[in-house]
């Protein structure tokens, strides 16, 4: 059999790659990652030839090593010496799409051109002569409209014949003094190199690149030599090294375009240029891009169409959690198994551990897959890059870069995908600080817990969850200021500067495709870690040690000689509760675990056992935490029997079984409860307590399924712990400082809890607003 | 010679010198300001620009666009 062939597809961003990559292999595609970075890989097998693997590499302008893509792409290519390459050339950008041709040419890998968009040069009326091109290149060119599907087909022929009997040999040749010193370096560095390779090397050499010369590891002698000849190249044509190059790769370019492209008309603005003079208008292009913003929200997660909204979102959303989610996989799956007569902690361990964790993701799904659509058409038709640039200069101001934005954007809807989508930013530092930023907006699991304090404590006011959203974004700002100034961030900053693609109208192909991508991997990342913590939380809080006898607690409590009288009195005494209350859950792990953990929320006002232990399950997913205080506080999770309101009794319908209801997802229910009980243990200032607990709730770390997300993106297990120590340590010390300063206003005033209060409040300022040192030096190196 | 922000919209102008550091100018040379090259600025907005070079539309900031000498 024959060796399978490789073909890697390069080009410039926006010059219709991943068209024409998703038109060549069509559903065969393979998506993870480059080695060691967060940059993504797709690879994929090619429709006319199942045996060749297409390559998609980054979109890049260069082979230098600046920026991450590049030397993913260079290494790709140096290393894995793909048997060809397929260079995706935009015909209206011609000398600057043929600028990383010339590079890859050099490669001694055979190129083959696919020249796209040539359906747009001929409208605008200029003329390239192809065959001409093909000649002064030395490489075959493929008319292509990626679009539209034309000419893909032959473009990936050609690629493969290339691969089996091509080569291409680089047709430029610099200016004397660059080529006297390139022979020279050949010749003393590179010769033991493979021959096609040779040519690449001696310029990487020239321009003194330093992942080159590492990687040849020349002998100081050697460098001193070729040094000479260098600093000789760069007096005769006074400039650097890197630059000369550039430069005489444009003058080529220049000239072999003089007498093969025609341009027609000049200087007149384009449709996308007539397009930009409004949408980024200084006047303009905030209202739009709200206005756009508050559509996407609106259509996405915005109120139901069942409630008179536009958001199809929620509306998909709330079916899928109440009728797929709890009724057809939860009581669906608990009403088989029963019938079936398996043992109660297997109808658990599925229904209530499995299926429940699975309804959870699912009921996300829709609302997710609305809002990647409308990110991808926004993305594809160009308008996402002009979100970047319009919210630049308000994000720089506290670290974030403009494309900050889309990651908090789809945070209000879930923080694992908000996590995903810091992704598109390409600077390191920007991207890790959004990562650990954009959990603190209130995501669409957090309502929940915003709906029970405000409806127990605050009478269902709406300054509640406003007030959420206040916190979030402040939470934001004030993180992105203090950890700009510490060490770990002051790196290079990075400076605003991305391509523009023109607007067109979004190719649904690509836009569809984009979403299922996205929708995807948000279930697969996000099904996995709910699944497994939902399980481990099911046995945290299903099994314990009752009387000394280990098992499942509910069964244990069906015993009247494991749970004798005085033992319940025992309970009762560790809970600090009354004897009638004592529930089977008081001694599960969890609650045993929960217990003595709660001390440490002492400081913070919600000090006790239950708001602990809720915390913990709000880990593995936020709305859990009402779930949570629904069994706590006496209800149980799934059904309680109705009560007539005007009566007050019992309600059984016609056949007498009980009415039974389930709780509220604000937990209206047990708002009475929470309320009695956040006031007793707070000493009277249970609306402050329980705002506290809010706050710790909506910024400490978030559930298990967004931190999975987060050590992703992170790729690094010290930046993930540092995330979330960052979070965790954030929450706690702004519930603090609430708590403490708000006894103040209300009474019961803790001195030395004041005192801490105040200290943190200091630091937190003088870090806010100490100088930004690295500023001016940062300035100055840009 | 003056810094690209000082250009006036919708004009062509020729760039003369691409400063900053090694890494900031080979990135802007690999996106098309080169010296001797044609740079118009499309728009303004905050202090930021967008900038036509060769046949591309890039976005840049205040920042940058200081360090490109037209």
């Amino acid at each position: 059999m024959d060796k399978q062939i490789r073909i890697a597809l390069a080009g410039n961003p926006n010059s219709g790659k991943t068209t024409l990559f998703n038109k060549l292999t069509g559903a065969n595609q393979f998506v993870g990652n480059w080695p060691g970075v967060t940059v993504e890989k797709k690879e994929g097998k090619l429709i006319v030839d199942k045996e060749v693997v297409l390559t998609d590499l980054p979109g890049i302008y260069s082979l230098s090593p600046y920026t991450l893509e590049e030397v993913v792409a260079r290494n790709y290519l140096i290393e894995e010496k793909p048997d060809a390459i397929l260079n995706i050339v935009d015909a209206t950008n011609l000398e600057r799409n043929l600028y990383l041709t010339t590079q890859l040419v050099e490669l001694g890998i055979p190129v083959v051109i696919a020249l796209n968009m040539m359906d747009l040069v001929g409208k605008a009326g200029d003329t390239i002569n192809v065959k001409e091109l093909r000649r002064q290149l030395g490489c075959p060119i493929v008319e292509i409209s990626a679009l539209k599907g034309d000419g893909v087909r032959d473009a990936a022929k050609a690629a493969i014949e290339a691969a089996k009997t091509g080569k291409t040999l680089p047709q430029h040749r610099f200016s004397g003094p660059v080529e006297h010193a390139l022979a020279h370096i050949e010749e003393v560095t590179v010769h033991n190199l493979p021959e096609e390779q040779q040519r690449w090397y001696a310029i990487k050499v020239f321009e003194r690149d330093e992942k080159v010369l590492e990687k040849l590891q020349l002998s100081a002698e050697t460098k001193a030599h070729i040094e000479q000849d260098i600093a000789a190249a760069e007096k005769e044509m006074d400039d650097d090294a890197e630059s000369i190059i550039t430069n005489e790769r444009y003058v080529y370019i220049g000239q072999l375009l003089k007498g093969i492209y025609k341009k027609k008309g000049k200087g007149q603005l384009s449709a996308s240029d007539k397009i930009d003079k409004i949408v980024t208008n200084r006047f303009l292009a905030l209202p739009i891009f709200a206005a756009v913003m508050f559509l996407v929200y609106a259509l996405s997660m915005g109120t139901s169409i069942a409630d008179g909204g536009i958001a199809l979102g929620t509306f998909l959303t709330d079916w899928a959690n109440d009728v797929l989610g709890e009724a057809w996989l939860t009581e669906g799956s608990r009403a088989i198994l029963e019938g079936w007569g398996a043992a109660p902690w297997l109808v658990g361990l599925i229904s209530d551990g499995i299926f429940a964790g699975v309804g959870a993701v699912l009921g996300f799904v829709p609302q997710m897959l609305v809002l990647f659509l409308m990110l991808c058409l926004l993305e594809d038709c160009g308008y996402m890059a002009r979100i970047a640039f319009i919210m630049d200069r308000i994000f720089r101001r506290f670290g974030l870069s403009g494309k900050s934005f889309i990651p908090m954007l789809v945070g209000t809807g879930c923080g694992i995908p908000g996590v995903m989508a810091s992704r598109t930013i390409e600077n390191e530092r920007d991207r890790r600080m959004t990562i650990m930023t954009t959990t603190f907006i209130p995501c669409g699991a957090k309502m929940p817990i915003i709906g029970l304090i405000a409806g127990a404590l605050f009478g269902g006011s709406t300054w509640v969850a406003t007030s959420a959203y206040f916190i979030g974004i402040a939470a934001i700002v004030i993180s992105g200021i203090m950890l700009k100034k510490t060490k770990m961030f002051a790196g290079d900053p990075a400076p605003f500067v991305m391509e523009l693609p023109a607007y067109h109208v979004p190719a649904w192909g690509n836009v569809l495709r984009g979403t299922w991508e996205r929708g995807w991997s948000f279930i697969k990342r996000a099904g996995t870690v709910i699944v497994l913590s939902s399980i481990i939380i099911w046995f945290l809080s299903g099994f314990g040690t009752v009387n000394g006898r280990f098992g499942m607690v509910d069964e244990l409590y069906g015993d009247e000689t494991v749970v004798t009288d005085e033992y319940v009195a025992v309970v009762a005494e560790r809970m600090g509760i009354p004897e009638d209350e004592v529930e089977p859950m008081d001694d599960s792990i969890l609650a045993h675990v929960a217990q003595p953990v709660s001390v440490i929320f002492k400081p913070l006002g919600f000090g006790d056992w239950k708001p602990a232990v809720a915390t913990v399950t709000g880990l593995v997913a936020k709305e859990d935490v009402v779930g949570t205080f629904g069994v706590l506080y006496n209800f149980d999770a799934r059904a309680e029997q109705a009560v007539d309101e005007e009566t007050g009794e019992l309600l059984f319908d016609e056949d007498g079984e009980p009415v039974m209801e389930e709780l509220e997802e604000n937990g209206d229910q047990i708002w009475a409860n929470v309320a009695a009980d956040f006031n007793d243990f707070s000493g009277g200032h249970g609306k402050l307590a329980a705002y506290s607990f809010m706050i710790f709730n909506l910024l400490c770390a978030p559930c298990f399924a967004a931190i999975g997300a987060i050590k992703r993106e992170m790729n690094s297990r010290k930046w993930t712990w540092f995330a979330i120590a960052y979070q965790c340590g954030f929450a706690y010390v702004i519930a603090l400082i609430v708590w403490q300063l708000g006894r103040l206003f209300v009474g019961g005033m803790n001195v030395v809890g004041l005192i801490a209060a105040l200290i943190l409040l200091a630091l937190l300022c003088w870090q806010l607003f100490k100088p930004y040192r690295e500023a001016q030096k940062l300035a100055v190196q840009v | 010679m003056m810094p690209l922000v000082l250009a006036s919209p919708e004009e062509e102008n020729i760039i003369l010198r691409v400063g900053g550091s090694p890494e900031m100018k080979k990135h802007l040379e690999d996106m098309g300001f080169v010296v001797g090259g044609a740079v118009t600025v499309m728009n303004t907005i905050g202090g930021n620009l967008i900038v036509k070079v060769k046949e591309s539309r890039v976005a840049i900031s205040r920042e940058m666009a200081g360090k490109i000498f037209v």
